[in-house]
């Protein structure tokens, strides 16, 4: 997977992690995948309901020590 | 399926504020068209003086800590990246004028109307939240 940009959003509480995503989607080209870092729990349900809301696609998630990753191709 | 999220902000705690501009920020960050409509003490939320000094519930006061634990955004933070996400903040004209307010009493960019400007506005929007 070629990851074009990355965010760091640990440590941010709703409704922050998802108002960075978004603008950092807006940087990047239609296609290209955007890894984010969260640490935020409420995020596992939120970036789905928010990736179905603009059309864009988690191509995989994971989590690790403590530490949820996200991996969102840009519609 | 509406893209439009309308809501009333008609309290004014720091609480309410929270409950305004979360979902506010995270609707317009969804890609929703978003207005809020502040109303009687809803309109303490985007005062200028006022959005920096709202209080907490009368008893809940312990919870200043739980907020600065979670990194929670401050209110004046919220109220930019709401607008900066394109949230329209409509003022009521009525609440003003009894309360001796002007459009200069609060933050730039917001918009002053009546109660039939939300309902026009919030006729077809999906869901209307009321705070």
């Amino acid at each position: 997977m070629n990851i074009t940009q990355t965010l760091d959003a640990k440590g941010l509480a709703c409704p922050m992690p998802i108002v960075r995503t978004k603008k950092a989607i807006d940087t990047i080209n239609s296609g290209e995948v955007l890894e984010v870092l969260v640490t935020d729990k409420g995020a596992l349900n939120d970036f789905t309901a928010w990736a179905k809301a603009g059309g864009h696609t988690i191509l995989e998630q994971k989590e690790e020590a403590g530490v949820l990753y996200f991996y969102i191709q840009k519609a | 399926m509406s893209n439009k999220v309308a809501i009333i902000a008609a309290n004014g705690g720091l609480f309410d504020a929270y409950k305004v501009f979360n979902i506010a920020t995270a609707a317009a960050a969804s890609e929703k068209e978003v207005e809020i409509f502040f109303t009687f003490e809803g309109l303490n939320l985007i005062h200028k003086q006022g959005m920096h000094a709202l209080d907490m519930p009368a008893g809940k006061e312990h919870f200043a800590e739980g907020f600065a634990k979670a990194q929670v955004p401050t209110v004046p933070q919220l109220v930019e990246m709401a607008q900066e996400l394109g949230v329209k903040f409509v003022a009521c004209q009525m609440t003003m004028d009894v309360m001796g307010l002007t459009k200069e009493d609060f933050v730039d960019g917001i918009e002053v109307g009546g109660a039939v400007t939300f309902l026009e506005y919030a006729k077809d929007a999906a869901p209307t939240l009321t705070f």
